[in-house]
């Protein structure tokens, strides 16, 4: 029998007279997994299964054959880090001390801080407050504190929940880049809550189509993830092919109800 | 910047001689002012051994007092300053979120509905059925207030302060109570502790806060980091390692503990809680780990100072503390409000 | 304890036992009022908030409520006694002027005559005006047996409102002054059953069905009146409230139970009993 680093059999979550799950996935290291479907499908409640924020009412989540909820938060934090949705901070904390913060379970190292905010690029924001930030750096201190968080651990979990919301394009692109190389540098898996398809497909081994609480497929990212995405979010999808051999993707509302 | 990024657990402070140094200094003024006027020649009698009557009015009425004042503002002042870690916010203080009134309430009810009860502890034991009192009351405050702001995020001042303002409410209706069923005297009894006043200085009760006062900054050393992590939201704090339960757990009790001793032995001292972390992050910046001992020293300050003018300004009567610290406090609460509205960005 | 004997012992040179005349700090409406009637004012070093007749007192330093004395304010006066009429504190203070050598005294008038009469000798003694004390006391005597006497009949049913600040009305019930009062003069406390002062609801007003409503002076002036004070809930519906029968004496002389007890008993008789207005 071959352990996976993630294992979720059963999971399942009931809250509000809601259902979510019950999830059956496995996660390997080094895999790029993106999470995709409608809002309110239950793509952030299956990260967080995953992240061990939430218990699962019923089936479980294990990491590295352990149930992640009940690890050590200490250990957890050294296994799988967390690139939340929010960035809110309160207070003006300085960049570094937010970036530095990312080390709490692990040494005092201040050389990750430094070495984490260049790969997010946010050299230049040290010393600067994070509340005077606008909202794309913002997202570069945090990328870089999760950064910091599994920089000295290999084959961890990086989980990363709809990040890019209202970043410019280049700037999500970017940052996407930089996850996708620090993951692959370090054996990490990346699993990823997005919005873009178009990301997904550029980005991405493996595709995660969740709706209605419900993993409706687990596909291959690529042109063959067509007609599932287009089940999915009830959309017309073509895929152009681009001089520099990749792809664009052309979306269309269905005109009939499917 | 290269010490901040080492993250020491416990950053050097630069200047701590000095700041002692301050504090020594604003003590031996306090000391000096009073009633009675007293001069060098009475520390030199005191020093030295001598029992002149000023060194008498020193060592037994005026040093007490001024000890007192500077534990209960260290007391109050780092309470003020976990307040607002805890609840992630700065406008967070013991005395808004309605902990004091927890204690208030505790004492009332002690000193009227239960005060049959109370008299019939033994001897040894009915001085601590007040202070007792207290601190079991703004611990329950306290727990009450997190499972609301739990649900709150963070920079959702006024979900924090109107949840603050109900528990208040609450906890007043039932003083109220208790002032209707109270007979004169327990009425009296319960008026008079209730203004806020160091009149009951004395050593032992001072060495008690002082202790309380060091095993707090003992527990500040200790989670300072952690508070830092708690500004990122509890989930982020959780994610990154940091034990939230067990960390808010402890730092709460620490602040009921401070809040309700001082309001146990000084009744209601409102404001300081809230102006010294201010001023501390305005000197050292927002890193909780330097924040708390500073707003210690801040919170020792300007009671100290508020206590001097309440023993001076209408001698030879003594105004309550807590009227002063109220008449200074909220005109510069009105300040910081509108600036943490300008900074939010009107989220309130 | 060690403390408190050294404390003493440095301060001795200023309190000696034997002093005929010591400075005396007053706490009490009352009690300064007698010190005044004895001749005593010279030796008056500081007066507490309630003492405000006769008006001379109002000049002395003020050493503030009585309940919250502060140990340096006192001591910066420099007295040998302090006199308090029951309610100074905090114990705490009064402990630390004990072991600063002040002789601290406090005298109870328990709402009775010859409780005045005995304080009145006693403050004579601790101020060294017995002679004067014996003369005070001979004719309050006097006066006390020469006052008015209630008509016969069935006395009057009086409510004591109590009404300083505004919307707060509280009633005075069994061992109060006020009570004490009533019942010298010769009159029914209309609110019986009850301790202590409580809020004034309109069911218990009703109840009470007072004939007269008597008030301090300083309390009907913060209620606007007569016509303010009977706003309040149930008095306007009682027989007093009917009738406009609302009648009020200075604060002091009504409740203080001081040297001028005959006077406002007798001032009180008559008001009650519909003698004079």
């Amino acid at each position: 029998m071959t352990h996976h680093m993630l294992l979720l059999e059963e999971a399942l979550l009931t809250r509000h007279g809601q259902r979510f799950g019950g999830f059956d996935l496995r996660v390997d290291p080094g895999e790029r997994v993106a999470l995709l479907g409608p809002s309110g499908a239950g793509k952030s409640t299956l990260l967080k299964l995953m992240s061990g924020d939430i218990v699962p009412t019923s089936g479980r989540a294990l990491l590295d054959g352990r149930p992640v909820a009940a690890m050590d938060p200490l250990q957890r934090a050294r296994r799988r880090a967390v690139l939340p949705q929010s960035h809110q901070v309160a207070f003006g904390l300085p960049v570094e001390l937010v970036v530095s913060l990312g080390r709490w379970a692990g040494d005092d190292g201040g050389r990750w801080v430094r070495q984490a905010l260049s790969w997010a690029s946010a050299g230049h924001l040290l010393g600067r407050r994070y509340d005077r930030l606008s909202g794309g750096e913002q997202a570069r201190v945090q990328l870089a504190r999760v950064l910091a968080q599994l920089a000295d651990v290999e084959r961890g979990l990086l989980l990363v929940d709809e990040p890019l919301a209202s970043l410019d394009p280049g700037l999500q692109l970017e940052l996407l880049d930089t996850l996708s190389r620090f993951c692959r540098e370090r054996g990490h898996a990346l699993v990823a809550v997005l919005h873009d398809i178009q990301q997904a497909l550029g980005g991405f081994e493996r595709l995660l189509l969740v709706s209605r609480g419900q993993v409706q497929a687990d596909v291959p990212a690529g042109t063959a993830a067509l007609p599932a995405l287009e089940a999915l979010f009830g959309l017309r999808l073509q895929a152009l092919q681009v001089p520099d051999g990749g792809w664009a993707l052309c979306a269309r509302r269905l005109e009939t109800a499917a | 910047m290269d010490a901040l990024l080492k993250a020491p657990r416990w950053p050097a402070l630069p200047g701590w001689p000095l700041a002692v140094a301050l504090l020594a200094v604003a003590v031996v003024l306090a000391a000096n002012s009073g009633a009675i006027p007293l001069g060098l020649a009475d520390w030199q009698a005191l020093l030295g051994g001598e029992q002149t009557q000023g060194a008498m009015v020193l060592a037994q009425l005026r040093l007490p007092r001024v000890a007192f004042a500077v534990v209960v503002g260290a007391a109050l002042g780092l309470a003020g300053a976990l307040s607002q870690g805890v609840f992630r916010n700065p406008l967070a203080e013991p005395t808004l979120l309605g902990i004091p009134s927890g204690a208030v309430c505790a004492v009332a009810l002690m000193l009227t509905v239960l005060s049959a009860w109370a008299g019939g502890l033994p001897a040894a034991w009915r001085p601590f059925a007040v202070p007792v009192a207290a601190l079991g009351g703004a611990w329950v405050m306290c727990g009450l207030l997190q499972g609301v702001a739990r649900l709150l995020v963070p920079g959702a001042v006024a979900g924090l302060l109107l949840a603050g303002l109900a528990l208040n409410a609450l906890a007043m209706a039932v003083v109220g109570l208790c002032t209707y069923l109270a007979t004169d005297e327990q009425l009296r009894n319960l008026t008079f502790w209730q203004l806020g006043s160091l009149a009951l200085a004395s050593w032992p009760v001072v060495a008690m806060l002082g202790v309380a006062v060091a095993g707090a900054l003992v527990m500040s050393r200790r989670w300072g980091q952690g508070l830092n992590a708690l500004a990122l939201g509890e989930a982020v704090a959780a994610q990154v390692g940091v034990p939230v339960v067990r960390m808010r757990r402890m730092l709460v009790l620490t602040l009921a503990v401070l809040s309700g001793l001082a309001v146990a032995w000084c009744g209601l001292i409102g404001f300081i809680g809230l102006l010294a972390p201010h001023a501390a992050r305005g000197l050292v910046g927002a890193d909780a780990r330097r924040v708390l001992p500073v707003a210690a020293w801040f919170g020792a300050v300007l009671l100290l100072l508020a206590d001097t003018a309440a023993r001076t300004v209408v001698v030879p009567a003594e105004l309550p503390v807590g009227i002063l610290t109220a008449l200074f406090g909220a005109p510069v609460l009105f300040v910081l409000l509108k600036r943490a509205q300008r900074e939010i960005g009107g989220g309130w | 304890m060690k403390r408190r004997s050294l404390l003493s012992a440095a301060l001795l040179p200023a309190f000696v036992r034997a002093q005929p005349q010591p400075r005396i700090v007053s706490v009490g409406g009352a009690v300064t009022e007698t010190v005044f009637a004895l001749g005593a004012q010279g030796q008056l070093a500081g007066v507490d908030t309630t003492s405000l007749f006769p008006v001379d007192a109002t000049k002395l330093p003020q050493v503030g409520y009585a309940r919250t004395l502060s140990a340096e304010g006192v001591l910066a006066l420099k007295p040998q006694l302090l006199l308090a009429s029951g309610e100074a504190g905090p114990p705490l203070v009064l402990a630390q002027l004990r072991s600063a050598g002040v002789r601290v005294e406090v005298l109870d008038d328990q709402h009775r005559f010859d409780g005045v009469l005995a304080r009145t000798q006693r403050i004579g003694a601790l101020c060294g005006r017995e002679r004067e004390a014996a003369q005070l006391v001979a004719r309050l005597q006097q006066d006390w047996a020469a006052r008015p006497k209630p008509p016969a009949g069935a006395p009057p049913r009086v409510l004591f409102v109590l009404a300083h600040a505004a919307g707060q009305l509280r009633v005075a019930g069994e061992g109060t002054s006020a009570d004490a009062m009533l019942t010298l003069a010769g009159a029914r406390n209309a609110l019986a059953g009850v301790q202590g002062y409580k809020p004034l609801t309109a069911e218990a007003a009703l109840q009470a069905a007072p004939d007269v409503v008597l008030c301090t002076t300083q309390g009907l002036d913060a209620q606007g009146g007569a016509d303010g004070l009977l706003k309040a809930p149930g008095l306007a519906l009682t027989p007093a409230g009917r009738a406009r029968r609302v009648a009020s004496m200075e604060a002091l002389l009504l409740l203080g139970f001081g040297p001028r007890l005959p006077q406002a008993v007798a001032e009180l008789t008559d008001r009650l009993h519909g003698r004079t207005a």
